[in-house]
């Protein structure tokens, strides 16, 4: 409690959390035969005309109590690789980005586009910059898409690293830790699944304080096994074991290791930890809500789809 | 008007001041909290707004010990006494219990009550609780209330 920043926001934030869906709510969810009786359900949680929550009006809201805090846009640096990603290969290809964006992002993306374009890189923000210039010459030096993709992705875990520094929060530190360490790991798997070469792993592996960069490089030349008996010896071998049952499970591990981080900011009256947890909060109750909506309209049994259900905030 | 009288002026002065100070921020801390809530939950407003007024109550001590201190001083009803310069150091002494105490009290006060309001606002059945905790904060302001009272009643003149 060493600083009282954010108080008006985090109280509002508090209140918030109340129409956030609890086990229960999720249990009458997957339990629930129609659309309409999951709609209800949901609108009794949330109250009437409240019934849609969407990522972008979560971050509206934080925004708008928070409008200076630099800590949560952070939290937006994935969708901002993201869009980049979609803008370089847009342009490539000739077609219009607009529906491959990702929302909310801390990018204008009314201009994002004709930015890259027109190559005006030093228009964009300042984390963004040195990637787009470099993913551009890789794409249009050897039109390898997933190549390119993976330079972005990495200058992407680099970003949020030093930016969770540069803001000097221990929770968006280990934020930018974790989802580089997750990030790492479904890489390194998918690259041993793929016997990649040295030199694609190098540029495709970020790299984190808990998994070294060369170790993970040389497990996933390894194949899975070797991968797989790296990381046991790590503190992720957990996640070892959910990659050897499914990708799935991994997915939801990934998922659940990043909730239990934001529980830690649930006792915290002050700060921005609280709004980044609520946001965490948000994106995996409607994580939840997507996975039950599909799983209902394929007509999947209720036990699957509890497994798959994401760690809930409160 | 003698140094003595000047020096204990000031006391009575720095105890409505400092308490004041104090409780002006844990008031406008635990208000930002509150109006928080309220924004997103109006009918909260009566819950959070007894934990906004507690660490109100340093400020009105401050401004007792001063009264008491001018009143003690002949500074109210205009006969103020001719005080000797140990007299005035001994009142400035008198009024620092609840000055420093009113202001370091009342922000920690504030920042208890606005963690309060946090609870009011998830479990608003437990505002109780946030409303206890915070008034535990409070004991020490009321301890250095009395320090300074007996202390004031207690200078010969």
């Amino acid at each position: 409690m060493s600083t009282t920043k954010y108080a008006n926001a985090v109280a509002a934030i508090r209140a918030m959390e109340n129409s956030l869906l609890s086990r229960n709510d999720l249990d009458q969810l997957i339990n629930s035969a129609t659309r309409n009786e999951r709609e209800n359900i949901i609108a009794s949680k949330r109250g009437s005309g409240q019934e849609n929550m969407t990522l972008e009006g979560v971050w509206e809201t934080l925004r708008a109590y928070a409008p200076d805090c630099r800590e949560l846009e952070i939290l937006l640096y994935r969708n901002d690789f993201h869009n980049l990603k979609a803008a370089l290969k847009s342009m490539i290809a000739g077609k219009e980005p607009g529906e491959y964006y990702i929302r909310p992002t801390n990018l204008d993306l009314d201009s994002f586009y004709s930015t890259i374009s027109s190559k005006e890189y030093e228009a964009l923000p300042e984390y963004l910059r040195n990637t787009a210039q470099e993913a551009y010459e890789l794409l249009t030096r050897t039109l390898d898409g997933q190549l390119a993709d993976s330079l972005v992705d990495t200058a992407c875990m680099n970003a949020m690293k030093k930016a969770a520094d540069k803001t000097g929060s221990d929770f968006m530190k280990k934020y930018a830790e974790l989802i580089t360490v997750c990030a790492d790991i479904k890489t390194a798997y998918r690259c041993s699944r793929m016997k990649k070469q040295r030199s694609f792993i190098e540029t495709a592996i970020c790299g984190s304080s808990e998994l070294d960069k060369d170790s993970l490089v040389r497990a996933s030349l390894g194949g899975t096994e070797g991968l797989f008996s790296y990381l046991e010896s790590t503190s992720y071998g957990d996640a070892a074991k959910m990659l050897a049952d499914s990708p799935a499970k991994f997915e939801k591990w990934s998922d659940d290791v990043i909730m239990d981080l934001a529980e830690t900011a649930r006792m915290e009256a002050f700060g921005a930890d609280p709004l980044a947890a609520y946001f965490i909060a948000a994106e995996a109750e409607l994580k939840n809500l997507r996975i039950i909506s599909v799983c209902k309209e394929s007509g999947t049994d209720r036990e699957t789809i509890t497994e798959r259900m994401r760690k809930l905030y409160v | 008007m003698t140094n003595g009288l000047v020096l204990a002026i000031l006391g009575a002065a720095l105890a409505a001041l400092l308490a004041g100070i104090g409780s002006a921020k844990g008031v406008g801390l635990v208000g930002e909290a509150a109006a928080g809530v309220v924004s997103v939950d109006p009918s909260k407003f009566s819950k959070v707004l007894i934990l906004q007024l507690l660490p109100g109550t340093q400020g009105l001590y401050g401004l007792l010990t001063a009264i008491l201190m001018l009143s003690r001083i002949g500074v109210i009803g205009g006969s103020a006494a001719e005080l000797t310069a140990a007299q005035g150091w001994s009142f400035f002494i008198a009024a620092l219990p609840i000055a420093v105490v009113g202001l370091i009290s009342a922000i920690f006060q504030g920042k208890t009550a606005a963690a309060g309001v946090g609870i009011t606002a998830k479990k608003p059945e437990h505002n109780g609780k946030g409303i206890i905790m915070s008034a535990m904060v409070e004991t020490y302001a009321i301890l250095a209330l009395l320090v300074s009272i007996l202390l004031i009643y207690n200078i010969n003149i």
